[in-house]
């Protein structure tokens, strides 16, 4: 049995490195005693895969991480189990079993939403987003793997919100995930320095969704429907898998 | 605090993780309702200090067993330093983010003798005077205990108190004294703490040094004041507190597993072994207690691995059921166990490959000498035939890799020996490629003998650095392929010995040390020798008188006041028949070799598995 969980990691586990945070789940797992299923070899380890990585230093609002089972289990049972074990700041949303054959949440993940929340001084934000948009080419200086190197931002920047009162400001990124340009939140940091922010007055950062963007949906790991006619592995009365898409609305989290 | 820290600080520092507290199973108790507020404070950094058992055992006991409170504070990295006296941060406790100089006691573990230079900068980076003396009843009593406060008279100075023995034993007994003395005088204080048994004032005791150096007499300033300080010890380990929920770090740390102590002490009298003597008699805990233990430390931690930690854990009674207990209870759900070095017989490596059936860990062994006749003099009663047939079962049950431990500088040590060590490299090397299909590694790691206070070897002299450089290189020149060796720093080693059995003037010089720079010690990248030097050199101490003696038998020595339990006179004995390459057998086989323990401390062996051999062997 294979499932798909949601989960929050609080602003307190923001500076956990990705293999912190696949032990503590890993952990977190064997002290709910859920019958999770090994790998075989003289290593045994958890059959557990996370999404994308999660930053060191941004905390996540909706992360996702697959798990197997060696035996069947009642979702709403490993739900409770797994909560009471999780340390509060990391809390458990939605689980939903998904199809054995279903590709990984590294393979369907293409997009995620940042979060920057801003303190005065700072432009105008509407107008910050018209005239960023506007711009044919937005280029950083890559943190990533050809790091130093001019990169070009402008086909990966998806979408932006913002919100702002008078002592407040919030915008939200909807980011590539790997093609055609994979963003790093760095990067948009570096954007914002460029565009009139400062340093200071960003005050926190945060990754607000995982997505599937199909067109212009932005789908969550868990609402990627599967076409009970066309499962591809005939496990028909299991709904959720990662072949096709349902179209409906996007998920964003405020 | 804690928003500035997690908002401004930390993104700057690498592995913030240290710094964020809130760790599964911590306890944060409520301050105005706890009695006497502690802060255990580790001279190292986190990852290091959250390794540390000891430390684990003390956080549940006062914080589960009592009305007291205790919280945590590891040595910041230099990078978090820079920034937390660039910003004027003090030293905070990771429980409730408030100054170290805001808690009653400061409690520090001394496990290793260069922490010393940490153990200053933490109290200069919490706004605490450094000397005990510039220190009123209005800053936290600073309090140290750990293996290195058997000799503690080098760090006199800097400390109002000492804690002797098995911390478990005494530490709530002292809180509580604590608690009843508040509003007293320092010194009056002092004097009623110095009463418990295994608490030791220095403020309380005078000190004089004959003209040559050695000590004269070292007496109690008042009355009632013990003239000797005798270590506490739990006599028996099942009643002892255990925690069933340690602390599970976020973040990995250098030993990331569940622990069970199998027993406390080593009954083998390895004569360089400090340990070894400090920590008599061997007491067990039984087969039921291990197993509870095992079984609520798993299901609260969620750890995927279990080592069984002790002085030599393949002498516990109880090896073989409790090893394959574990596996048999814990190998399905992917938890593995871990053994730290293994005994040098063939019976280990079975039940080393008992273990390797869930996860296969490093196969260490530790010959120790070169020489039959050198592991005669150090009574390490391992022969070549045992070790050689322990390394053949090994690699015929499919082991590629070996480590080996070895000592240079040992006392009575020849040009032989040390070809015995590549000797035996070799062997070890031609045994593995017989059984293996690729060629075996095998690494060894050779440490730096430094003699310690307590053992057989404290009248020794220790090699000077240049003896130990020109043995490394002779070493070096006979490596072989596939045969890796590392070698202990020979300044650390050195700096180690000189501390080691040292007195209350060595103070001056660790002071000036630390003012020119000197942290973290113990890691190569912070270690700078010249300026240890300079700090002898400009206090006019001369580090050979600690290092380069053989000392008589007579001389008295400064910790001579601290009873371990062990007499002088065995000591003595086994340092004369070190001499003449005569071992002594373990008492638990071969009876009583009278050292004298059992009689000062009112126990007995623990062993759980009765001591049938040697019960026979006396009828």
């Amino acid at each position: 049995m294979r499932l798909r969980s949601r989960y929050r990691v609080g602003p307190e586990l923001k500076f956990l490195g990705n293999l912190d945070m696949m032990h503590l789940m890993e952990r977190s797992l064997r002290r709910a005693a859920i019958p999770y299923a090994l790998s075989e070899g003289f290593n045994p380890h958890i059959k557990l895969s996370m999404g994308t990585v999660l930053p060191v230093g941004l905390w996540g609002e909706n992360e996702y991480f697959d798990l197997e089972l060696s035996q069947r289990m009642d979702i709403i049972d490993f739900r409770q189990k797994l909560s009471v074990a999780l340390p509060s700041c990391l809390q458990l949303g939605e689980c939903q079993e998904i199809n054995d054959s279903a590709p990984s949440l590294m393979k369907i993940i293409n997009a995620a939403s940042y979060v920057f929340l801003l303190e005065p001084p700072f432009p105008s934000l509407d107008k910050w987003k018209e005239e960023l948009l506007a711009r044919p080419s937005l280029t950083v200086r890559s943190r990533g793997k050809k790091k130093g190197l001019d990169k070009e931002l402008r086909t990966g920047i998806y979408r932006i919100e913002v919100e702002q009162s008078l002592n407040f400001g919030r915008v939200e990124i909807w980011v590539a995930v790997g093609e055609p340009v994979n963003v790093r939140y760095d990067e948009l940091g570096e954007l914002l320095l460029q565009t009139g922010f400062t340093q200071k007055s960003i005050a926190e950062v945060f990754r607000s969704g995982n997505y599937i963007r199909e067109g212009s949906s932005y789908l969550s790991p868990l609402e990627v429907r599967l076409d009970k006619h066309t499962s591809p592995c005939g496990h028909s009365g299991v709904p959720p898998c990662g072949v096709t898409i349902k179209v409906g609305g996007m998920r964003v989290n405020k | 605090m804690k928003d500035r820290l997690f908002r401004d600080i930390l993104p700057r520092v690498a592995k913030p993780a240290r710094y964020t507290g809130s760790e599964l199973n911590m306890i944060r108790k409520d301050w105005e309702q706890a009695g006497v507020k502690m802060v255990f404070a580790f001279p190292d950094v986190y990852e290091v200090g959250m390794s540390h058992v000891g430390g684990k055992i003390l956080y549940g006991l006062v914080n589960e067993k009592s009305r007291h409170l205790l919280e945590r504070v590891f040595a910041p990295w230099p990078d978090m330093e820079a920034i937390m006296r660039a910003e004027q941060i003090p030293m905070f406790s990771l429980e409730s983010f408030r100054p170290v100089l805001d808690f009653e006691v400061l409690g520090f573990s001394l496990q290793y003798e260069l922490s010393i230079t940490n153990v200053l900068n933490m109290l200069d980076l919490a706004g605490i005077p450094l000397w005990s003396r510039e220190r009123n009843e209005a800053h936290p009593l600073v309090i140290a205990g750990g293996p290195v406060v058997f000799n503690p008279e080098p760090f006199a100075d800097f400390f109002d108190i000492f804690i002797i023995g098995d911390g478990e034993e005494v530490l709530l007994e002292f809180l509580d004294k604590v608690e009843t003395s508040r509003g007293l005088e320092k010194v009056e204080k002092l004097k009623r703490l110095a009463a418990i048994e295994g608490v030791y004032a220095p403020a309380l005791y005078n000190i004089e040094y004959r003209e040559d150096g050695i000590l004269k007499s070292f007496e109690p300033r008042f009355p009632g004041v013990p003239a000797r300080v005798r270590k506490r010890v739990v006599k028996d380990l099942d009643q002892a507190y255990y925690p069933d929920k340690p602390l599970v770090p976020y973040m990995e740390i250098t030993h990331d597993r569940a622990v069970l102590e199998v027993m406390r002490g080593c009954q083998r009298g390895c004569r360089f072994c400090h340990a070894g003597i400090v920590y008599r008699p061997v007491r067990e805990r039984s087969l039921e207690t291990l197993e509870s233990q095992a079984r609520h430390q798993l299901q609260n931690t969620g750890y995927e691995e279990i080592s069984l930690a002790s002085l030599s854990s393949l002498d516990y009674s109880g090896i073989d059921p409790l090893l394959k207990g574990l596996v048999g209870n814990y190998g399905e759900k992917g938890i593995g166990v871990s053994l730290p070095s293994l005994r040098v017989d063939a019976f280990s490596i079975d039940l080393a490959n008992e273990v390797q059936k869930v996860r296969k860990t490093t196969l260490t062994l530790a010959p120790e000498a070169g020489t039959q006749r050198l592991r005669d003099i150090i009574n390490k009663n391992v022969s070549e035939e045992q070790l050689l047939d322990a390394v053949e079962a090994a690699f015929k049950s499919g082991w590629l890799s070996l480590k080996l431990y070895f000592m240079i500088g040992l006392p009575g040590e020849r040009e032989e020996d040390l070809e015995g060590i590549i000797e035996i490299l070799q062997k070890v090397k031609y045994i593995g490629d017989k059984y293996s299909r690729r060629p075996v590694e095998i690494r060894a790691s050779l440490a730096s003998f430094v003699p310690k206070a307590h053992t057989p070897f404290q009248w020794r002299p220790q090699n000077t650095m240049a003896e130990l450089d020109s043995k490394q290189q002779f070493l070096s020149r006979r490596r072989r392929k596939r045969i890796k060796l590392s070698f202990h720093d020979r300044r650390t080693s050195y700096l180690e010995g000189v501390i080691a059995r040292g007195d209350r003037r060595l103070a001056p010089v660790i002071y000036l040390a630390w003012q020119k720079g000197c942290k973290f010690d113990g890691w190569s990248e912070y270690f700078n020798f010249d300026n240890w030097q300079d700090a002898f050199r400009e206090s006019e101490v001369e580090p050979e008188f600690y290092t380069g003696r053989q000392r008589p038998y007579e001389e008295s020595f400064p910790w001579d006041f601290i009873d371990i339990g062990v007499s002088k006179e065995f000591l003595q004995e086994e340092d004369q028949k070190a001499e003449e390459g005569l071992t002594t057998a373990d008492c638990r086989q071969e009876g009583c070799s009278d050292c004298g323990i059992c009689l000062a401390m009112e126990v007995s062996l623990n062993i759980k598995g009765g001591n049938v051999d040697a019960l026979e062997k006396q009828i």
